[in-house]
Formats: C-alpha cells, structure tokens, sequence
C-alpha cells in the first residue's frame, strides 16, 4: 500500500521555530514529517505543521493533527509532548486542528498516528523545556546548568531555592533561539509515558457533551437524506418528487450527480486512470429536520438505470474466485523450486479459505455537515481522511484549496471507512445545491448498503513436507478484488503485489516459496476496514500452519517456533508492507508469552480447545490464544483470548490494552457472524439485525500482556484484529478435529451426533 | 401539526412536529439535544436511549405522541454535575473509547440500578443485551457497572429519593 510505504520513511528534516504570539506567550512551531510525500520536502521546511502553546497562565496547548476515533491518539500525543516538556499534566490542553497543509499530511490510519509522531513530538518537547531553561536563567542571571526542571511545569533553581512558572517564563522563552539537537529524555525518567492517564475526552463522553461530526449545529442549517442507487454503479434515470415535496417541512428535492473522484492517495495518478472510488449520487430530500427528510425519501419515486452492476452476486463472484484459483494468477514472490520441491514431497497438504465482504458500521453512521456559498465551502466532517477530503472537494467544485475551510470532528468509530470522503464531496454538494448549510446524515442502511467493503477473497495454499515432516515447500494463491485501486488509483488490478499483508511470515522460513495473486473485477467499492489485507491473509497462512502442523502430527506452536527460528532474516521481507523486517526475537518473544499466560498445553475437557496466532504488523509484534467451547449442537462459544503485545514502549498501557480488547471484538464479530451480500448488483444487509455484532452476553474473557520494551512504539489500532479469526479457527480444530476454512464461520458444520 | 408538550430533563417543551416523528430527532434536531445518539433507527442498537419515567426507552422507535406529558430524561440531565454513580464508573475504568455508544450504555446501566441495585452478570447481559459497541467495550462495562451498583447501593441509603428514579432529576 503506497501510503503505508511513504508513511513509514518519513523525512528526516524537522524544523523548529518558535515566535511570541503578540504578547500571548510562547508560540513553539514545529514539523512533524509528512505522511505522504506530497511535495518537494525542502518546500515543506519552512511549512512547519504543528503548534505548541504556552500562555501566561502557564496553560500547554497541543494542537491535534490527527482524528480522533476512539483509539485515544489525542490523549496519547498530549502525553508524549508533556513528557519531554516536564509539564503539569493538568495543564496540558488538546486543541483538534482544522485541516491545513502546513500540518502536513493529517491522515488518520495505518495505525502510524504515534510512530510518525513520536520523534517530532518529543524533539518539540525538549526543545520548547530547554528555551524555558534558558528564559530562566536569564531572569535569575544564572547559568542554565543551574537550573532544572521539576516536572510541573516549573523551573527550579536549586541554590537559591528560587522557582518560576512556565507561564511566567513562556514571553521571555518566545524570545530564545530555537536550540538544535537537544537531548531527549532516558526511558527510565519517563513520569508520564508508560503510565496510564484517563482520556482527555472522557468526561465529555459520559456527560454527553462529546461532540461527533454528527452534532454539528449550524446557523440556518438544514437536515438531508440521499436517496443512492441501489446498484452499485447505478443513475438516476427520472425521478417524482412531487410527494415528496408534500411532506411536510420537506423544503427541496434534487439530483446529486454522479462524480469520480481523484485519487486518495498516490497523487500521480490521473482521475481517470482506472482507479475506484466514486460518488455515486441520487437524489437529495433536503427538509427542516431529519426525520422529515427520511419522510421525504420514503415518498419519492425513482426510476434507476441500475447498469452492468446488476448482474452481480456473491455466488458468480465466488464461482469466479474459485476459477480463478485454478489459473496461475501473477507471481509476486518466488523462492528456490516450488514447483519440483512439491512434485517431489512425501507429503502434500492443500486447503482453500475464503473471507467476505465486510462493513465498516461505525457506532456512528456515516455523515457531513457543509456549507458552500459564495465560492467557498466549510465542513465538519468526521473524516480519518481530511487532505483526501480536501483535494476531492477542490476538484469537484472547482475552488481553490484556500477557499476550503475542514473542520475535524469528534469520530464515533472509524476502522477505516472515514479514509474515503465520498460523503463529505455529497455533502458538499447538497450544500449547494440546496443553498444553505446542509447536514446529511446517512441511516443505518444507507451506511451499509453504501460502504466501501472490505473484500472478498478466496486462497489457495499448499505445502510439501518432506519424510521427516519438515515443510520443504510453501505455495499460496491469493484472489480478491483490489482495495488499492479505490485509494492509490492506477491500474492496480493490472499491476499487483500490493495488498500481501499477512504473507510475510512463510517466505524465508520455508526453501521454496511462491506467492500468486489474481483480481477479481468487480463494481462493489473496496475500502480499507481495520488491518486491512492482514485479515484475509493472515487467516488463511495462520489456519494453514495448523493443517500442516496436524498433517505432520507437530504442535501448532512447537511448528510456529521451528517456522521462526529457521527465517532467513531478512530474505523473507516484512509481513507488513513498508514496516521493518521481521525481528524473529520479538515475534517468538509474544509467541511464548501469549502460550505461558493461556497454559498453552494444560489439557482441557472435551469440547474445548486453544488456538494460536501471532503476527508482525504495524510495527508491534501480537500473539492470540483462543479457547473455545463446541456444544454438541455445534453452538460455539470464544471464552477466552489471551493476548501479548510487543508493540515497543508503550504510550500509555491502558489505551494499548483496550485498543486489544476492541480489537479482539472486531476480529470475533467478523468471524463469527458478519458477511455482505450481493444479490442483482445490490447488498442484501440494511442493520444490526442481519449484520449482526458481537454484544455482552458473548463477550470472551479478553487478557492483554504487555512487553516491556523500549523499542520505538508500533502501531496498536489494528494489530489486535487479524489474529483473532485464525486462532478461533485453530481452537474449534482442536476441540472439534474439525477445521473451518471459511469466514463467518460455518458452525453447523460442527454439530456432532 | 398541533404542538405536544413534554417534559425533558424537569424542563417543558412544546414541539410542533409531526406525531410519528420519533422522540430521538425531537431530542436531536428540535431541542438540541445532541447527547443521545442515533445508531440504527430500528431499537437494534441501544445508542438513542433515555428514561421515559425512569424506564429505559430506545427514543429512536418511541413515537412522541407516545411521550406527551411524561418525563424524560437524558444523558444530559442524569446528573447535575457528571457524578453519577454510573458516570462515575465509566470514567473510573475508562470504559469509552469512541464514546458514541456510551450514553445510552450509561442510561439503561441508570435504569437497571435504579430498580437492581446488586445486578448478577445475567442482569447485565439482559439489560444491556440490546446495545453495540463497535469498538468493544463490554468487559469494562460489564466491570463498571458492578463497581457504579456498589457506589449506587451507598449512595441510595444517603440519597434515597434520586436513587429511586434512577438518578433523574
């Protein structure tokens, strides 16, 4: 994934500056690297894109330039800056910052917010505590090496048992030059990183004062709902609004037109150069209230030119997977001879897997507020994805990005649906049409029948074993339709070798590898939806190392370690794109922690069992134990997942824990339950009743064990996902002897006489 | 439309809406009341409910001529001050995440003390069995509303007239 990539070498230039906001105190500048390359970098030097605030009330203000959504990363970020500041952590203050290119790339994803932040956070925090160090002994008129800070936003000077308040430092300190290089803290005098601090947004949520993307109140706004095809790649033929317009509060009623969108990320690509992701318009009901724009819908009649889209369904497209399956697909990766290794091998396994369409549904459905008048447009949008957000909607209306005012909202849940922006270019357009400010808020089947899905896919592996069991040969063919082509644009499809997430760990490990792919064509959009290829992947080689485990007669995990230790670092590459190669001590580090804290081994009764998998991605390194039970009726239930986490040092250890716990739910409600379907070009599933989620009754006892580590921080957002599926699936094998290699579980398969 | 007067948080309001028009977009849209959130539309999900007369209700389905005249109560009126014993709890273990579920996780929790005041886990699963959080939640929650009964038992004895209608005012 070309983002990914770009995001895990960010420039190393970092600039500094700092400047007395008038007399308000110490104004600290500084540049935190781009996510995305997007322009020469020595444009961006003097574009620094991020603020510290020091008044002279002594208040820090940080300004956010990510989205929050749950993974608390404005906690997190006011954390690390603290930190190095040795600030009064009472005192620190978040501010969400608007979307502006001097911040650089804002995007919220690739579980990257603390890893492209870390080292510019903390470098500004040092920076801006040593200008306060140096304020101070100009005031007192003694040397800065007299002076210390004491951690509460105070700087002492011991002899004199003198001390002064960063609020009354923060004017002279505006004034200091901008020091270079200054020494950051030793890990053993953190006070706040590594320790766990309550959310900052946290008393605003119980109170219900937290304001979502779907609160937002403007002056003189309106509500909207859009009536979307309901074929994917569908038009509105000629529509009736005459009943609509009836009902009452029901103010106008119009077409919003189809449009394709440039290229989310990856801006070389032209708008037309086969890449997915459209709006894909309707008709607008735009009223006084929301409930009367749903009224209004309903009363609409639309005639649709549904187009080639309609003679779509999951089963030809599951017939077209498993054909594809059949041809050699594009080879991506190969090691030694694959193909005379597995003519030659005492024994062969083979399995094939297969994963569905997936939704995003966010607790909160998908929505924008926006006003454009007078050749401007604000926002407020709940958006992982707002300069994506920004570059559509300049091309779409035709504004210069000055002109373009995106407010980031509160998000309630992202998981990757909020990086497209289809909704915020929708919402925009109303606006303008209609005139006024416009909320348009998406119902519940709205949000899922219009998602961009997480892909179906279907796998291939095999594997030859030689006399003595050891795996000489490992071969897996990969077909799905391409997520890439939604964001990077291109002709993905044509090109390949993107979204191989999750394959990483047997190349290397094994003497003869092959990796194929194939792409299924498909009108359904692809998004990206939490871990992204590392799901489908990971399912299908977690589950596979235990069939061969089994066909060997080996422990899953005995296998596992054997299958590390011999990698051949780092010929194997990453199991993440764009992340560092594998540290084989680390994986086997989580392996071994996740099988000692679930008695990995310790028998249990029947109709029970324990599965594992473990995973390198985002930079952290998680491993999962499941245990299952499998009533006799074939009634699973998970109860318990163990999880260790290597994810480097850790932030803020509470945040870690519940982005696992939140992550071993996701996995779980996916495997046990979830899957859109295609009937005549259109999803079948309109809410919770036949998109099911995971609710408390099922919830497993969920374990989190940290690693101590001061490795950089990894990623934490989506590592706890894909492992979870792969090792409930390896649990049922082990209470059932029954193997399940298709997602949502089957469990009538289960059922026992 | 005749205007139908309820009562939100101790305070009357005369609304002119439609009278199918569900008590959610009247809380959302009409009164402002943004807190109470809207999920799914259908009473699948929890995220809209409030007390109508101290019951948990999902004001998504609950029409508002159904409501006229009663008392209402939402997350924004459960306490004067955030310190309800329920809210209390949510901070202490830091249940939210994104948050947008909690509100009404934190109105049927109100509802389910008020009337138990020592709920077993089978409590909890039928009386939050209706709601989603996405990002997953449930094991703080399930652990936080065993901490907010154990509050909710001390402060009933000191406050027992607020503990009565589960914390509304």
């Amino acid at each position: 994934m070309n983002t990914m990539r770009t995001l895990t070498n960010p420039s190393r230039r970092e600039f500094l500056k700092s400047s007395a906001a008038g007399s308000a105190g110490l104004l600290l500048t500084f540049y935190l690297p781009a996510m995305a390359a997007t322009a020469d970098a020595s444009e961006q030097v003097f574009n620094p894109n991020a603020y510290i605030f020091i008044n002279p009330q002594g208040d820090v203000r940080l300004v956010v330039t990510r989205s929050e959504m749950g993974q608390g990363v404005r906690t997190a970020l006011a954390m690390i800056l603290a930190e190095e500041l040795d600030a009064d952590w009472s005192r620190v203050k978040i501010e969400q910052g608007d979307c502006d290119s001097q911040y650089g790339d804002m995007t919220t994803g690739g579980s990257m917010s603390i890893r492209s932040t870390w080292d510019p956070l903390r470098k500004a925090g040092a920076a801006a505590r040593d200008m306060l160090l140096t304020a101070a002994a100009q005031t007192w008129n003694v040397s800065k090496d007299e002076c210390s800070a004491t951690g509460d936003s105070l700087i002492e000077h011991k002899k004199t048992a003198r001390k002064l308040t960063y609020g009354q430092l923060a004017i002279r300190a505006a004034s200091v030059p901008v020091p270079k290089d200054v020494p950051l803290k030793d890990p053993k005098d953190y006070r706040i990183v590594g320790t766990k601090r309550a959310r900052v947004d946290g008393q605003h949520i119980v109170i219900g004062e937290a304001h979502y993307g779907i609160d937002t109140k403007v002056l003189g706004m309106l509500y909207a709902v859009v009536a979307r095809p309901p074929v994917f790649g569908g038009k509105v033929k000629k529509f009736d609004a005459t009943r609509a317009l009836a009902v009452p509060g029901v103010k106008k009623v119009f077409e919003v037109p189809p449009v394709e969108m440039p290229p989310l990320f990856g801006e070389d690509r032209k708008p037309d150069s086969g890449h997915q992701h459209y709006l894909w318009g309707g008709v607008a009901v735009v009223a006084d209230s929301t409930w009367q724009a749903i009224a209004g819908r309903r009363a609409l009649t639309i005639d649709w030119d549904n187009g080639p889209g309609a003679e779509e369904s999951t089963e030809k497209q599951r017939a077209t997977l498993t054909e594809l399956l059949k041809t050699s697909g594009k080879e991506l990766k190969k090691i030694g001879d694959p193909d005379s290794s597995v003519a030659s091998a005492a024994k062969i396994v083979e399995a094939d897997y297969e994963t569905p369409f997936l939704a995003h549904m966010p607790m909160e459905p998908v929505n924008c507020t926006a006003s454009v008048h007078d050749g401007k447009c604000e926002v407020w949008a709940p958006t992982q994805n707002p300069n994506g957000m920004a570059t559509a909607l300049a091309s779409v209306l035709n504004l210069p990005q000055s002109a373009l005012t995106i407010h980031i909202t509160l998000i309630g849940g992202g998981f990757g649906r909020r990086l497209c922006i289809d909704y915020g270019v929708e919402a925009a357009l109303v606006s303008r049409s209609a005139g006024v400010p416009v909320k348009v808020i998406w119902t519940r089947d709205d949000d899922i029948r219009h998602d961009y899905y997480r892909p179906i896919s279907h796998h291939r592996l095999r594997a030859g074993l030689d006399a003595q069991g050891q795996v000489t040969c490992w071969m897996h063919h990969i077909a799905a339709p391409s997520t890439d082509s939604t964001f990077i644009g291109g002709e993905v499809p044509d090109t390949g070798g993107t979204e191989i997430a999750g394959t990483g760990l047997p190349s290397g490990t094994v003497p003869n590898y092959l990796l194929q792919q194939s792409f299924l064509h498909t009108a359904v959009p692809r998004g990206y939806w939490r871990a992204v290829d590392m799901n489908w992947n990971h399912f299908a080689v977690q589950c596979f190392i235990d069939e061969i485990a089994a066909a060997a007669g080996k422990d899953p995990l005995a296998l596992r370690r054997q299958l590390i230790a011999t990698k051949q670092k780092p010929a194997g590459g990453t199991d993440n794109e764009g992340d560092a190669p594998v540290n084989v001590d680390r994986l086997l580090g989580v392996l071994n922690l996740v099988a000692e804290k679930s008695e990995w081994g310790k028998p249990l009764p029947a109709g029970r069992g324990r599965g594992i998998a473990g995973l390198y991605g985002f930079g952290s390194y998680v491993a999962h134990v499941a245990e299952v039970s499998v009533a006799k009726d074939g009634t699973l239930r998970v109860d318990r997942v163990v999880v260790a986490v290597d994810c480097g040092q850790v932030i803020n250890p509470d945040l870690v824990a519940a982005q696992i716990e939140g992550g071993v739910v996701f996995g779980l409600t996916s495997a046990l339950y979830d899957e859109i379907t295609i009937q005549s070009g259109q999803v079948q599933q309109t809410n919770f009743d036949n998109y099911p989620m995971l609710r408390i009754a099922d919830m497993p006892k969920v374990e989190v064990h940290l690693v101590p580590s001061q490795e950089s921080p990894g990623g934490i957002g989506e590592p706890g996902v894909p492992s979870t599926a792969p090792a409930v699936a390896n649990a049922i094998f082990a209470a059932t002897g029954k193997r399940l290699r298709r997602l949502p579980f089957q469990t009538q398969e289960l059922a026992r006489s | 439309m005749n205007a139908i007067s309820i009562t939100v948080n101790g305070q009357q309001h005369s609304v002119e809406v439609s009278p199918d028009t569900p008590l959610l977009w009247v809380l959302r849209d009409t009164l402002g009341l943004t807190g109470t959130k809207f999920g799914c539309g259908q009473a699948l999900c929890g995220a809209c409910t409030v007390h109508v007369d101290g019951e948990a209700t999902r004001s998504c389905t609950a029409r508002i001529s159904t409501v006229a005249g009663r008392s209402i109560t939402t997350i924004e009126g459960l306490s004067p001050d955030g310190q309800h014993p329920v809210q209390q709890a949510w901070l202490a273990d830091q249940v939210p995440q994104c948050g947008y579920c909690q509100a009404g996780m934190i109105m049927t929790t109100a509802a389910l003390l008020a009337k138990n005041s020592a709920p077993t886990d089978a409590d909890i699963d039928e009386a939050l069995g209706g709601h989603i959080c996405r990002c997953g939640t449930y094991q703080r929650i399930r652990r936080a509303v065993h901490q907010a009964a154990a509050k909710h038992s001390s402060s009933e004895t000191a406050t027992p007239t607020r503990a009565a209608t589960g914390g509304a005012r």
